[in-house]
Order: structure tokens, then C-alpha cells, then sequence
């Protein structure tokens, strides 16, 4: 059984961003089917290394965090601390030999619209350029494999 | 007397985690280091034991927290703060909301009470059954052993009419034949819900949980063969007028049908069926109900089943409660001295415990429970399977065995309550319920006889 390798991201976003609503949710999630896991949080300030980590161990190629404008954030410096936890665990990853941009983060600009879709799209291309990760899918072990895909043949994709 | 009505719950975990209300928002950044910090004091000890679920990325903090805002108060550099929970905003709808969903996943796991607290911090008055208060004038003590204590109270009704008066003959026999009726334990039957992705899974736990709890579960003729066979005098059949004569459902005890054309033609046709021996009419709330009630039950119809939207209003007027569709009704039929022919069932919009009674001060006999036996299974009413996404809390999973004792448990919580109410209003017999409007008070008609004459001045009255 060879199944081909789809890429999944893991998407954080603070609730507060203005598109951040259930409508853009439910759209994005309409288009990429499972490929794009969208995780709301309540600020993005809330977003600890942990998050992205366990993500990207667990089910995802790349983890994104789309935070407030700069002096936008309602705890004042939520989206400061998310931008340094993001970057810290960039450097952790590349440690372990894992590409670095497989962690982004987005800052909206003040005044302009978040096109959340877009970000996921974009990340989605960069995810699928870099390929699958090792995390998930070890080199080593013969496709249709992995903590990707579970014995059943069932893709990660199957979760929403 | 009868042997006393248990329903016997048990602890029946969720298989995810569940969405909870709390957001915390804590950082380490600036942290002072204190020799004990609030997060060490925390008395649920949340953040010792933190564990984060990743595939549904649910931190435990959130899930364990108990919002008693310590920790939010204490911290010396203000770097814990509370949020709302997105995934909790986003749950249900206006009507179906986050809190009324997050009780009946409370009520199916554990089959108790839900206790919010001392206070009630909610509005004085809402739409719907909001603007109806049960008179509790009755609580005068705490009852002496509880509710499932010494103290009979029955929440058994009939389904079925009752003749207006009996006759003997100069023997003393009686004349008329004996009325046939069911006796059910509790005023309500559970419905297959008209949203979500209905697996033959849910289907037969739903027949077992109704079999159990001794109740009816209505479901349309594509579910019947999903339902074990064992549980067939628990179903009861929903048909189509065209499907009727052409239906044989052997060893259901009633069965539905959907009215849409003429009363009388209908009557004509149902005095044909055999068996099941009782059958109940659906018919709209909607303009005009009451009419169409009567016309059914001076047809000699028995059972009339009044079905509202899910958001429990008029099918052609939202602005109309569907509390309203079931007084007017019932009230013209007590005029007509109908009343006791017809049995009276509600649906639509019945979302948590106090409906039941209040739709049975209202009038009706008995209620239909249908979106919250779908909630109970922890459905988040996100919509995401009508749009054909993965649900995501993977309802085609679902055991039978899981789903009958979630349902159980949710019954179990929602008798306690209707016993809770009913003991407060000193009403022993939820027979004796029915239209005890006496035992409630009407936001409208208060508000009416209070402020209507307000800024009038009555012919003859002199202003001191």
C-alpha cells in the first residue's frame, strides 16, 4: 500500500484577530480538508513552546502563529512573548537537525487585514517544497508508515 | 402504589477531551521567582498536574480549572490572565448555547444535577421559556431524605385519551369499554434529532437507552432496521400519510404519522390501522394550531404531537415561542371540554431539564427530547458534517453500550431535576401538572397587567 504524503499544518491564531471569526474557519478548513489544523487560542500570548513542539511531533510538518499587530495585543504584550517562544523553539528544532522554517510566525500590521487563508496557503506550498518531515515520516521506514499514518492506512488527515 | 422510579446512572467518561469555558493565559516571562508562587498554591493543583492533549491540542490547565480566579488575583506581576475559551465561544448557536451544551455534557457524563453555585447571574427574563418562572412557593424546608427519599413523588403520564365520564349499567357494570392508555415513567420521548450524521450505532443505543428508561423513541422508517429487535416496543415508527397503509411495524406499541392533508380523510384512514394500536399525529406549530388540534380531536384522535422549529418557536412565525403554540392549544381544548380526550405531546427547542416542566404547566402531557440526546454524545453542533468535514469528536465511533448510558445519565439528571421542581411546587403527580399555569407566573402578562396602565388615568379617580 503506497499512499502519498499530503502536507499538514498545525495553524494558531489569536481569537482577537478580526478575521479570525467562524466563517474563515470554517472556510479554510471547507478547502484544505484535515491538511490545515486550525487551533483558535485566546490570546497569543497563551502559545508556548510546548504547543509547537508537541505538534510537530505529533501530526503536523510546519506550525504557524498568526498573532495581533504590534501594541494591538488586549494582554499589551501577548503577541511579544509568542514571537520569542516561536523563535526559541525555531533554534530548538534546528538543533535537532529539523529545518527551521518549518515554525512561522505572523504579525498582522495595524490597520490592514489578516488574510488567514492566504497564510495558510502560502505556509502549506513553503511545508510542501521543504517535504515531509522526518518526525513524522523516518526515512527509514517504507511510505504508508510512520506516526503519519496509523496501521489501518488512515492518514493524520482523517483528524479535524 | 407503584414500585418507585429509578433510573440508575453511572459515571460514563467523555472520549475527548471537553471543551471548557476557561482560557488561561500565563506567562513566565518577568516572572519574580517567588518562594511560593500562586501557581504552587493553586488548591485544584492545575498547574502541577499540566499535560497537554496535541492531536486536539486541549492544554489540561484549561480543562481542570475551576474559575476560582486565585491565581489570576494573587500573582504579584499580573502575569496570569482569563480568557474565554474560543473553541467554548464557538460552540452551538444563539439558541443551542456554549452553556446550555456544556451542562448536558456534565449531566450525560455524570448523570447528576448541574450545580452552578449560589446566585443567579443571568438575565431577569428572556424569550422562549425564559419568560415563564415556576413557582417554587413550596420549599419550605429541605426534604428530609432528598428527592429519591421517603416522599412519593410520580413523574409517570398516559398517552392515550380518557372518556369524559363513565357509565354503568343497573348491575353496577360498567358500560363503556375501558380506556386503553400507556403508562409511561417519565413525560418524555426521546426523538432521532434532524441534524447530524446518524450512524445505526447511535440508533441502537438510543432504542436501548429508551427501552431501559421505559420510554418511546420516535425514528423515521430508514433507522427502524438499525434498532435491535429486542427493543421494538420501544420504537415508535414515524410515517409518511402516503407510506401508511404500505407500513407494518409488528410489536411497536405506537407509531406517528406526519399529517398534511385534511383531518377528516386522515381520521377516516387511521380508523382502518389495526396495530400499532396507538398512533399520534404530528402536526406544526405554527398560525392556527389550536384550530387544528381541535378539528383532530373532535375527530377522535387521541395522541397529537405539536412540533415546533429546533429553536423551539413557530414554523412561520420566529417570533412566537412555541410555549405559546402549546397554551393556546391546550386552553382550547379545555374550552372545547376536550382535553382529557387528547393526550398532548411538544417538540422542538427542548434543551435542558426546566423545559420539561415548563412545558407541561404550559399543557402539554409529555415532551420529544431529540438535539440534546445528540449532545449528550459530546456533539458540539458545529455543523462540520452537513458541510461533509470529519466530526471532531468522530460520532460514527460511537458504541451503542457508550451511547445508551450517556443517555441513560442525562434521563437520570433531567428526572432528579423534574423531581427537584416538582417537590418545590408541591405537585406529588405530573399528571396534575398539566396546565397548572396556577404554579407559574408569565413574564408578558406580568409585565402587561403591571406597566400597561402605566401614564393612564382612570375615569373617576382623583390623584391625592
Amino acid at each position: 500500500m503506497t499512499l502519498k504524503w499530503r502536507p499538514v499544518i498545525a495553524f494558531f491564531y489569536c481569537q482577537n484577530i478580526p478575521e479570525g471569526g467562524w466563517e474563515e474557519r470554517l472556510a479554510i478548513e471547507k478547502k484544505h480538508k484535515g491538511a490545515v489544523r486550525l487551533f483558535p487560542i485566546p490570546c497569543s500570548g497563551r502559545i508556548d513552546g510546548v504547543h509547537l513542539l508537541r505538534a510537530l511531533e505529533e501530526f503536523a510538518d510546519g506550525a504557524i502563529v498568526a498573532t495581533c499587530p504590534p501594541g494591538g495585543c488586549l494582554n499589551f504584550e501577548g503577541n511579544l512573548w509568542a514571537r520569542k517562544r516561536a523563535e526559541t523553539s525555531r533554534k530548538l528544532i534546528k538543533s535537532i537537525g529539523l529545518e527551521g522554517e518549518r515554525i512561522l510566525i505572523v504579525e498582522g500590521t495595524a490597520g490592514k487585514s489578516l488574510d488567514l487563508m492566504g497564510l495558510a496557503e502560502g505556509f502549506l506550498q513553503k511545508i510542501s517544497l521543504i517535504g515531509p518531515s522526518p518526525v513524522l515520516y523516518p526515512k527509514d521506514m517504507p511510505p504508508g508508515t510512520g506516526v503519519g499514518f496509523s496501521l489501518k492506512g488512515e492518514s493524520v488527515h482523517d483528524y479535524c | 402504589m407503584p414500585a418507585k422510579y429509578m433510573i440508575h446512572a453511572g459515571q460514563t467518561p467523555d472520549r475527548f477531551e471537553t471543551v471548557t469555558k476557561s482560557g488561561i493565559i500565563a506567562w513566565e516571562e518577568g516572572c519574580l521567582k517567588c518562594a511560593v508562587c500562586v501557581k504552587k498554591r493553586c488548591v485544584y493543583r492545575v498547574y502541577e498536574k499540566r499535560g497537554l492533549d496535541a492531536l486536539q491540542m486541549v492544554d489540561s490547565v484549561d480543562n481542570q480549572c475551576m474559575n476560582c480566579l486565585r491565581c489570576v488575583q494573587g500573582c504579584p506581576k499580573e502575569l496570569i490572565h482569563k480568557s474565554v475559551s474560543p473553541e467554548y465561544k464557538a460552540l452551538g448557536d444563539e439558541y443551542w448555547s456554549a452553556e446550555i451544551i456544556s451542562k448536558i455534557w456534565y449531566q450525560a457524563r455524570t448523570g447528576k444535577i448541574p450545580v452552578s453555585g449560589a446566585g443567579y447571574p443571568g438575565p431577569f427574563s428572556g424569550a422562549g421559556f425564559d419568560s415563564m418562572w415556576t413557582d417554587m412557593s413550596e420549599i419550605v424546608r429541605p426534604t428530609r431524605d432528598g428527592i429519591h427519599g421517603r416522599e412519593y413523588i410520580s413523574t409517570a403520564v398516559d398517552l392515550g385519551g380518557t372518556p369524559r365520564h363513565l357509565s354503568f349499567g343497573i348491575e353496577g357494570a360498567l358500560e363503556v369499554p375501558t380506556p386503553k392508555v400507556i403508562d409511561m415513567p417519565l413525560p418524555v420521548l426521546l426523538r432521532v434529532p434532524s441534524v447530524g450524521r446518524i450512524t445505526p450505532n447511535l440508533i441502537s443505543g438510543w432504542a436501548v437507552a429508551a427501552r431501559r428508561l421505559g420510554i418511546f423513541l420516535a425514528l423515521g422508517n430508514e433507522h427502524i432496521n438499525a434498532a435491535p429487535g429486542t427493543c421494538l416496543s420501544s420504537l415508535m415508527p414515524v410515517v409518511e400519510e402516503e407510506s401508511l397503509k404500505c407500513s407494518a411495524y409488528p410489536g411497536t406499541k405506537i407509531m406517528e404519522l406526519i399529517m398534511r392533508e385534511d383531518t377528516h380523510r386522515v381520521a377516516e384512514m387511521l380508523k382502518t390501522i389495526k396495530e400499532p394500536e396507538f398512533i399520534s399525529v404530528r402536526i406544526p406549530v405554527s398560525r392556527g394550531v389550536d384550530d387544528r388540534a381541535l378539528a383532530l380531536a373532535k375527530a377522535g384522535l387521541s395522541i397529537i404531537h405539536l412540533e415546533g422549529t429546533d429553536d423551539g418557536r413557530f414554523l412561520d412565525d420566529p417570533t412566537k415561542s412555541i410555549k405559546d403554540g402549546i397554551r393556546s392549544t391546550h386552553l382550547r381544548l379545555v374550552e372545547a371540554g376536550l382535553r382529557d380526550a387528547v393526550t398532548l405531546l411538544a417538540s422542538g427547542g427542548m434543551a435542558m431539564a426546566e423545559h420539561v416542566p415548563k412545558s407541561l404547566i404550559c399543557g402539554a402531557d409529555a415532551v420529544f427530547v431529540d438535539i440534546p440526546i445528540l449532545v449528550a454524545l459530546e456533539c458540539r453542533l458545529c455543523g462540520r458534517c452537513g458541510e461533509g468535514l470529519p466530526c471532531p469528536v468522530k460520532m460514527d465511533k460511537a458504541e451503542p453500550v457508550w451511547v445508551a448510558r450517556r443517555v441513560v445519565n442525562l434521563m437520570a439528571a433531567w428526572h432528579s431535576q423534574l423531581l427537584e421542581v416538582m417537590g418545590a411546587m408541591g405537585i406529588r403527580d405530573a399528571r396534575r401538572l398539566r396546565g397548572e399555569a396556577g404554579r407559574a407566573m408569565f413574564f408578558e402578562e406580568l409585565d402587561r397587567s403591571t406597566f400597561a396602565n402605566l401614564g393612564k388615568t382612570e375615569e373617576g379617580c382623583e390623584l391625592e
